[in-house]
């Protein structure tokens, strides 16, 4: 008996709506304690976690299994418009997004919780999430790009919701008005699509292309989508938004931003370049989605693709080395990750279709877990600059390794997950045999640059002696010399556990990724050739 | 049977996670572990055919290997693969020896010992990996565990302009590693193996086309020559050789080079015959450059050390040459003279390093006269210098006396041309024993004595070997002949 036989595919998402439901409800009845508001936050994305992972195959949690399968990887009848469709690889996302919500609910929890703002967080964070998760099954244009607005909307709140900080308004204004021109260009590009080919699904837009072809409306209006996911993602050069938000946004939120929702966008550009292509005859593994089904849009628009991401890694990489702030570090190692990713989606096969996920999940726990310390070192009272964190590696060991690994991780440094992503990744641009092999290169030469910035905080965090307080007078009449101690505790229990967890699964699926990647591969070869 | 390289690699992974944790007591473990190492080399060699204890039957190829499956996709197979042959086994002897006589040396290192003996401990940890890897990123992934901690012993035990040094090493490696990477992923997917293991990889390699082949093989060429070093890519070896502290030198010297000429011989020569035709006339031309250029630049220095340093660039264009001779004496040769470049230039920079130790200054022409006041550590200049120069009976001789039989066999009177640089270069170091050592003191304290005791011993350990192996090559020979290379009787 699973859940499966009750019909209830949407489960997952009703599930985070009731939650959000729940805790808008008890705010209303002046019921705010963060461990009620977060408990149940922390419970909702669990249990939907559980639900995806069953849907998966996971077989010990069979019985969660919501959706039949089969119903996944499945092409629609000829002739029909579906507006949602289950694929294993919007399975892996939504479980990717799910987990990034998680972290970030559950770390929130070690907040003071007399803190007026819980409810409106974790309310706001939830519906952010239920936006997600309908990007990852969406197989209509006006589905996917108003499941982004879901998510949108409710993170120009999120960035903002304190309320106090200046400089958290600012960014949140920063991004609202950039999102909103993000949305402004995909509706564009879509409604081109739209007077093109008269209709807005996307298997029936991608079998249009293969049976009519491309005319210059069609590559204007792919050109405008390609801008407005763009934004999304940071791309290079529609990342500029990208650092002051995270940098402006509280730290918990800067998290979830970087870590979970600009990989939607990422889902997107799978959804409209590279699902199946219905026609009988260009599904297969020659072809993949529009890039192998078409002579006329495939070379230009993967080597156009390609660009971007080299431009993306090489500028991300660049200005990450020069900054001196520890955030806007993060957030621009976070746009150059982006371009790792565009490699995947530039070549397009399956294989590299996997590395790009599997970096998609890298991402998610290196990064949601790097702001999520950043986060806990700036309630310890050390400053923003790289330059206060000096020996903080010596004075908390476990948080100081802990952020060393999603360091390491992030450059890409062997036996951490994010070595194994890259490697499956650059793997795959040679596998795709022809000028990919320069996307290969390119990336790892990038990789080679990032070792500079991130082994600076390296060194900083463990070799440099402590900050010395200025002046005598600043230590009061105790007036004792030596580096000043931190608070004992502060971190609390939800945010040392989503940590410790973070660092630990980085390390497991660095030294064996076999069960992760295997999974995910099997995902985006059904994705590719689904009904072959 | 036992998975004893495993074993081994277990042995040293805790001996350097102990050695960076035991503190002062670090080269304690450090000596421990050494000799363990030293001693489970010993029981791999008795189990090889060619020893002379060995008694099992003759099974030609890759013995003791393991294989465990790592990642397992459709379209890539990663594995846990580790195996040896005769080949392998000398470099795995070289490491072992030089390992110890490496952490006896540095017996009175003082500044942060642990820090150091495990550095130390990790880099022949890396080189042992890539010595025994029959996987591709398992190759790689040791490949890169080499560069990090010599790194560190450069940067941080070396000498006034280590900085510097220490960045051009890691910068000029690594590129050459990541275009090295590019042309192992190449050679599994253009041809078609999917696999990452060795013997898939050699067998789908040789149908490729000729064309694709010698571009892989220059890719890969150009990753392991960087590492050689070549002409014109050479010049982070002086640099860092010189800047690092004489441990490092040692590891630099005696194994770092070594991995680029066993790289070149297992992952690139017999794997892409074709391209390794084609670029044959490169090779020579590259080869005879770095032969004359190590010399002649060798001949110009007026610090001991840095003329070991160039010495160095002159002796692997000589392996070079008998690796691209394409002939089964050539890859002895080659193979021989690796071994014997290891202990000798290991040997030399420990000599090198006591000089420095002694009378503050390596520069030869304020030297003179030491042999009363340091006996011992003329002995060892005079050992290494005589080897080095190719004297009967100790290492150097039967090595390049086969590497030039091998070019004379192959190249007829183009055999001179080493010749010849061997005798100018002989004639450097007589002439730098002569100043250095003989004659009248010049830049001797007044009380000056002989080298510490640990000095001794580890640059002893050094001269049994080259005078053991000296006279009975055939030690050597008999086990590296049964590797799975044709033309020999392994096969």
């Amino acid at each position: 008996m699973t859940l499966s036989s009750f019909g209830a595919p949407f489960l997952p998402e009703i599930v985070l709506l009731a939650a959000v439901l729940l805790i808008f409800l008890l705010d209303v009845l002046k019921v705010r304690r963060i461990e009620l508001t977060g408990g149940i936050a922390v419970a909702a994305t669990l249990f939907a976690l559980g639900l995806i992972v069953a849907d998966l195959g996971f077989a010990p949690l069979a019985f969660l299994s919501s959706i039949p399968s089969s119903q996944i990887d499945q092409l629609p009848a000829v002739g029909a418009a579906p507006l949602y469709a289950f694929t294993s690889l919007g399975l892996v996302f939504q479980a990717i997004f799910l987990l990034a919500a998680f972290f970030v609910c559950l770390a929130s929890t070690s907040r003071p919780s007399d803190e007026r703002g819980s409810p409106i967080f974790y309310g706001l964070l939830l519906l952010a999430t239920i936006g997600m998760l309908l990007v990852a099954i969406a197989s209509d244009l006006i589905f996917l790009l108003l499941a982004i607005e879901v998510t949108s909307i409710a993170s120009y709140l999120l960035v903002a919701y304190t309320r106090k900080d200046v400089r958290g308004l600012e960014a949140a204004m920063k991004f609202f008005v950039i999102g909103a021109l993000s949305t402004v260009l995909s509706f564009f590009g879509a409604s081109l699509l739209f007077g093109a080919y008269g209709t807005t699904n996307l298997y029936l837009i991608r079998e249009a292309g293969a049976a009519v072809g491309y005319p210059i409306l069609v590559l204007l209006g792919y050109g405008f989508l390609i801008a407005g996911l763009a934004f999304k993602v940071t791309l290079v050069p529609f990342h500029a938004w990208a650092v002051d938000v995270y940098d402006g946004a509280p730290d918990d939120v800067s998290a979830f931003l970087a870590g979970g929702t600009k990989k939607i966008g990422v889902f997107a550009f799978f959804l409209v370049f590279l699902g199946p292509v219905l026609v009988v005859g260009t599904v297969g593994q020659s072809g993949y989605g529009l890039f192998g089904g078409s002579v006329a849009l495939g070379p230009s628009f993967q080597i156009a693709l390609g660009a971007i991401a080299v431009l993306t890694m090489t500028v991300g990489n660049v200005l990450a080395l020069l900054q001196k702030e520890m955030k806007r570090m993060l957030a621009y190692s976070s746009i150059s990750q982006a371009g790792y990713m565009l490699i995947g989606i530039a070549i397009g096969s399956a294989p590299a279709l996997g590395g790009a996920t599997l970096q998609v999940f890298a991402h998610v726990l290196m990064k949601t877990g790097a702001f999520l310390v950043v986060g806990a070192v700036a309630a310890l009272g050390v400053g923003p600059l790289i330059e206060d964190w000096r020996g903080l590696g010596l004075r908390r060991p476990l948080l100081g390794t802990s952020f060393a690994l999603m360091l390491l991780s992030l450059a890409g440094v062997p036996l951490t997950i994010g070595f194994v992503s890259k490697f499956v990744l650059f793997s795959a641009a040679v596998q795709a045999q022809g000028w990919f092999i320069w996307l290969a290169v390119a990336g790892l030469l990038n990789s080679a640059l990032s070792v500079f910035y991130y082994a600076r905080v390296l060194k900083v965090m463990f070799f440099d002696a402590p900050p010395v307080p200025s002046s005598p007078a600043t230590t009061g009449v105790m007036g004792a010399a030596g580096p000043p101690v931190l608070p004992v505790g502060g971190l609390g229990y939800g945010r040392a556990a989503t940590i410790a967890v973070i660092a630990a699964i980085i390390v497991a699926f660095g030294i064996y990724p076999q069960p992760v990647l295997g999974a995910i591969q099997a995902a985006a070869y059904h994705f590719v050739t689904v009904g072959a | 049977m036992l998975p004893l390289l495993s074993i081994i690699l277990a042995t040293l992974l805790v001996g350097t996670v102990g050695t960076f944790l035991s503190g002062t007591k670090a080269r304690w473990v450090a000596l421990a572990t050494s000799a363990v190492f030293l001693a489970e080399v010993g029981l791999l060699f008795m189990s090889y055919p060619g020893w002379p204890g060995y008694s099992g039957s003759l099974v030609p190829g890759f013995s003791d290997t393991e294989t465990y499956t790592w990642i397992s996709l459709a379209w890539m197979h990663v594995n846990y693969s580790v195996g040896v042959d005769g080949i392998s086994l000398i470099f795995i002897l070289l490491t072992a020896i030089l390992q110890i006589a490496t952490v006896v040396y540095s017996w009175g290192e003082t500044q942060r010992p642990a820090g150091y003996f495990g550095l130390v401990l990790l880099t022949c940890l890396g080189c042992f990996g890539v010595f025994v890897a029959l996987d591709i990123l398992l190759f790689f992934l040791f490949w890169e565990a080499v560069l990090v901690p010599m790194f560190f012993l450069i940067g941080y035990w070396g000498g006034p302009n280590r900085r510097y040094a220490a960045i051009k090493f890691f910068v000029y490696t690594h590129v050459a590693s990541i275009v090295m990477l590019v042309g192992l992923l190449a050679l599994v997917f253009y041809s078609g193996a999917t696999s990452f293991d060795f013997t898939a990889v050699y067998a789908a390699a040789h149908g490729m086309a000729p064309v694709v082949q010698t571009f892989l093989f220059l890719a890969l060429f150009f990753g392991f020559a960087v590492k050689f070093p070549i002409v014109p890519f050479h010049t982070w070896l002086p640099d860092a050789h010189v800047e690092a502290p004489t441990g490092g030198s040692v590891l630099l010297a005696g194994l770092l080079l070594k991995l680029g000429g066993y790289g070149l011989i297992r992952w690139a020569v017999e794997v892409l015959p074709n391209g390794f035709h084609s670029a044959q006339p490169l090779l020579f031309v590259i080869a005879f450059l770095t032969i004359i250029w190590g010399s002649v630049l060798s001949l110009a220095q007026r610090d001991i050390k840095r003329m070991v340093a160039y010495s160095s660039i002159n002796h692997m264009g000589i392996v070079l040459l008998a690796i691209a001779l394409d002939s089964s004496l050539g890859l002895l040769a080659a193979v021989l003279l690796m071994f014997a470049h290891g202990v000798v230039s290991a040997l030399l920079f420990m000599a090198s390093g006591s000089v420095h130790h002694q009378y503050g200054t390596r520069d030869i022409a304020s030297l003179g006269g030491i042999t009363p006041s340091a006996p011992g550590l003329a002995t060892m200049i005079m050992a290494g210098s005589l080897a080095s120069l190719g004297l009967p009976a100790l290492i150097g001789f039967p090595a390049e006396f086969t590497a030039f039989l091998a070019t004379w066999d192959a190249l007829g009177y183009w055999v001179l041309i080493p010749l010849a640089v061997l005798v100018v270069t002989a004639g450097f170091y007589l002439w730098m024993m002569q100043r250095m050592l003989f004659g009248l003191p010049k830049g001797v304290p007044e009380h000056a004595h002989d080298i510490p005791w640990y000095e001794g011993a580890g640059m002893g350990l050094l001269v049994a070997l080259t005078i053991l192996f000296g006279i009975l090559p055939s030690l050597l020979v008999n086990v590296i002949v049964n590797s799975p290379i044709k033309g020999w009787p392994g096969t």
